[in-house]
């Protein structure tokens, strides 16, 4: 363990990032080769390299969104209906995109092709997921799946769905030779760069049928409404695409299907906004999650604590933590839930004022919000340690009681309730 | 004989006190009575759709946050209803309020959930369901609306009264409740797909203060948020559909999805009967389940060739690594018939006879299997929907041990 840790801390760097919320334009997962050999594994307390992170596709399966894992089928080169679905964890900082907006877990359909950013276990004894091989993302999965579909990078920083992915690669989709009257059609489809480039892109076929969505402005349509408007193709429009999976014909290894298509900006935008504002009633019952950055020790449990907010999150969710207001802290564990919270998470949680606001100079990492929250708090308690999960609270949002599977008990607690076992996920 | 996939209008849930004593459990191959099904709702928690089961946190009149998820499976015939359309348990969102109409496990020993919740909420021990549906589909199955009587803005957040009330009876007496709304409610009017905020640009809406909404009739979709101030449960907006054109839009873009589904997954059955000849040849007579689309039942036509596979209470393919017809047994359909009266729920009504020169152990009466149709797509589906070809117990039988205790 402390190897590892010596070995994170020398990998430690932030990369150039905005600090904003997210990270855009980056194009995490390309490797250097020349330390390929090392194994690198994120440390609690700090914010992982994004240039040691290794990145995939697949189709969301399962989700336990109450301890921030699910399964996902991983994209490969052999016959994607044969990949069993393959564990992920969400690292306490990892952030979820939908619809181009914060997320969480619960909020993304089964069957939505999702994008992965992710590392090995932090710490593979605590890991709610199976552990795997460290190269088993080279290994060859038989059966004819090919290779890399059960990668042991299954702690995820970045879990997005296409249109966020789009958006933050300033991407876009063009299909070629829809005929909407003959659905369920395959279609030939180009990612592209919106600034248009040299490079000609590569063609993929998708299918498309009368379960697909489209978004105009503020019409929510089928194919049948776009038939009856006299249209007949979509060609060479820059759209943006949700994707899922249905069972091909025809022997076929793999063939996306298009869930959604948002036809212009205004309609993205109103997915876009929908989802925001869901994230953020969520995280204001929720609270804000964070690592303890320091404490500062007074007397009589008084304790000055600095913490960093994780990032990912609408900047109004960030501008209510003001200074001179009150915050409550309360310790969480790495699946974000709650410690203790049978009368609520403010019950247990320490109080006090905020002391200060602040931006660190320099790009914050993926995962962090870039910004550090001081508090004074008289009731300094042990799951509010540096390196710790915990929650903050502004003063201005609800006190609400949370549901029982989202906090720890307090008479009855149990290992399972701080440290999910990976045993749930079946094996084929 | 209604055959619509659906049994409309019943009432179920009232159990009769005369037959309180005696548990009834449905029973192999057969569809229950629904008068002695238990009613309860409440909050869709946990999804394991594979295995068609997963956790509903029961509305009880207490705290609701503090009760528990407990799990619910769906029987093999059980139906999911969702936007007034079939579905699948994949199809529902999360943090969605269901209707259900739930048995005690048919067998215990093989329940893939708790088959005694011991707890000090009184869980409901009915919990294999035959019907699971969102309001919206409630409402329509029971032709009930919801009436809104007036809106109170502060800040993000509306409360609103309103009653569910039968559609076309003139103004009742119905109970008042109290529900939130904010900006993540989405209002459907014919194809438009709108936010609070348009509403209130229109100055349909108010944007503080209190409004009457003149006992408007809409369809609401419910979920639960944490409330403040100690109340126990009060459920929150997540959809509101002003219109009948936007409910139908909402029924066809769910229909879709789950005939595309059903089509790729093949018709669950239950096998009737089974007429032995020589040499593995058989006559197989199934009653399709109900729920689905009509067009669906359609597809199945005297003449047309079909395909039988052998399937799990969990509806998961027996045998599939090379697609579930490399398996099947093949045949031309010999009959199609539409049983006389009314069709139990959970059955569709409908009888189809196919012959086979491959009769199997798991095409035997009371046995669950899918049937396809000649026309639907031959498809392979994806791993964790069969049963290996070196299948563990688990896998045809999940065990309960999935879900956490609290």
């Amino acid at each position: 363990m402390k190897t590892f840790i010596v070995l994170g801390s020398l990998f430690l760097v932030l990369s150039s990032l905005d600090v904003s919320a997210f990270a855009a334009n980056e194009a995490p997962g390309t490797k250097n080769k020349e330390q390929a050999a090392e194994i690198y594994r994120p440390v609690a307390g700090k914010f992982p390299d994004l240039a040691k992170a290794h990145t995939y596709r697949g189709e969301l399966v399962f989700v336990d969104h109450v301890n921030r894992r699910g399964s996902l089928r991983v994209l490969g080169v052999g016959v994607f209906r044969r990949n069993d679905p393959h564990p992920f964890a969400m690292l306490p900082y990892g952030m979820i995109r939908y619809h181009g907006a914060p997320a969480d877990l619960r909020d993304v359909p089964l069957g939505t092709i999702m994008h992965v950013t992710a590392y090995l276990p932090p710490d593979p004894k605590l890991s709610s997921v199976p552990v795997l091989p460290v190269d088993s993302k080279d290994r060859d999965a038989n059966h004819y799946r090919g290779i890399g579909v059960f990668p042991a990078e299954n702690h995820v920083l970045l879990l997005e769905d296409e249109p966020s992915y789009c958006q933050r690669m300033a991407m876009t989709w063009k299909l070629k030779g829809l005929d909407l009257e003959k659905p369920p059609g395959p279609v030939l489809a180009t990612l592209e760069s919106k600034q248009g480039g040299e490079g000609k892109a590569t063609e993929q076929k998708l299918t498309f049928d009368h379960a697909t969505r489209i978004w105009r402005g503020r019409e929510a349509l089928s194919v049948a409404d776009l038939i009856a408007e006299g249209m007949k193709s979509l060609d060479g429009q820059a759209l943006l695409l949700g994707l899922t999976w249905k069972p091909t014909p025809d022997g076929i290894f793999l063939r996306l299907h298009i869930a959604d298509i948002w036809l212009d900006e205004a309609s993205l935008q109103r997915a876009a906004q929908n989802q925001t504002e869901t994230h953020k009633a969520f995280i204001r019952s929720r609270w804000m999650p964070a690592y303890v950055d320091h404490v500062e020790y007074g007397k009589f449990g008084r304790a000055k604590v600095t913490v960093t907010p994780f990032g990912g999150m609408d900047p109004a969710l960030y501008a209510d933590f003001q200074k001179g207001s009150t915050m409550l802290i309360n310790a969480a564990e790495n699946t974000l839930k709650h410690a203790g919270g049978h009368y609520g998470p403010a019950h247990m949680a320490s109080k006090g004022p905020i002391a200060d606001v602040s931006k660190p100079d320099g790009a914050a990492p993926l995962g962090s919000s870039g910004m550090q929250v001081t508090m004074e708090t008289d009731l300094i308690i042990e799951g509010i340690r540096p390196g710790k999960v915990v929650r903050i609270r502004a003063a201005v949002w609800p006190a609400v009681d949370l549901p029982r599977e989202e906090y720890l008990g307090d008479g009855e607690f149990r290992l399972e309730d701080r440290f999910p076992s990976p045993a749930i996920f079946p094996k084929y | 004989m209604f055959v619509s996939a659906f049994a409309a209008n019943e009432a179920p849930g009232t159990k009769n006190p005369e037959q309180a004593a005696v548990p009834f459990r449905p029973e192999s191959g057969k569809f229950p009575p629904l008068e002695k099904a238990a009613s309860y709702r409440g909050e869709l928690v946990f999804v394991d759709h594979a295995n068609r089961r997963g956790s509903i946190r029961v509305e009880f009149k207490s705290e609701f946050f503090r009760s528990p998820p407990t799990p619910v499976a769906l029987l093999p015939y059980g139906m999911v209803r969702y936007h007034g359309a079939p579905a699948d348990l994949r199809d529902i969102p999360l943090g969605t309020i269901l209707n259900i109409k739930a048995f005690l496990p048919p067998d215990p020993k093989n329940s893939s959930v708790v088959t005694t919740p011991n707890h000090w909420y009184p869980l409901p021990p009915e919990n294999h369901a035959i019907l699971i549906e969102d309001e919206p589909s409630l409402c329509l199955r029971e032709g009930k609306t919801w009436r809104l009587k007036e809106v109170d803005m502060k800040g993000d957040l509306g409360l609103v009264v309103a009653t569910c009330e039968p559609k076309d009876a003139p103004e009742t007496k119905a109970t008042e409740q109290k529900l939130t709304l904010d900006a993540t409610t989405r209002f459907w009017r014919g194809r438009e797909s709108l936010k609070l905020a348009d509403l209130i640009a229109e100055g349909t809406w108010p944007a503080s203060g209190k409004k009457s909404l003149g006992r408007q009739s809409v369809l609401l979709g419910l979920c639960w948020k944490p409330c403040p101030d100690g109340i126990f449960v009060r459920y929150h907006i997540s959809d509101v559909w002003l219109d009948d054109p936007s409910t139908q839009r909402a029924i066809r873009s769910q229909t879709e999805v789950h005939k595309s589904l059903i089509r790729s997954r093949w018709m669950p059955a239950f096998v009737d009967n089974v007429e032995y000849g020589k040499f593995g040849r058989a006559k197989v007579t199934v009653t399709l389940f109900g729920g689905m689309d009509p067009s669906l039942y359609a597809d199945f036509k005297k003449g047309g060739q079909t395909a039988i596979n052998g399937a799990e209470n969990t509806l998961k393919h027996a045998g599939g690594s090379y697609g579930p017809a490399h398996m099947a047994s093949k045949g031309p359909v010999l009959e199609v018939v539409n049983a006389s009266g009314a069709a139990p729920m959970g059955s569709s009504g409908i009888q189809v006879t196919m012959e086979t020169d491959l009769i199997i152990e798991g095409i035997r009466p009371g046995r669950v299997v899918r049937i396809r149709a000649s026309e639907w797509p031959n498809l392979y589906v994806p791993r964790e929907e069969y049963i290996g070809d070196h299948p563990s117990v688990e896998d045809r039988f999940p065990s309960p041990a999935l879900f956490p205790r609290y």
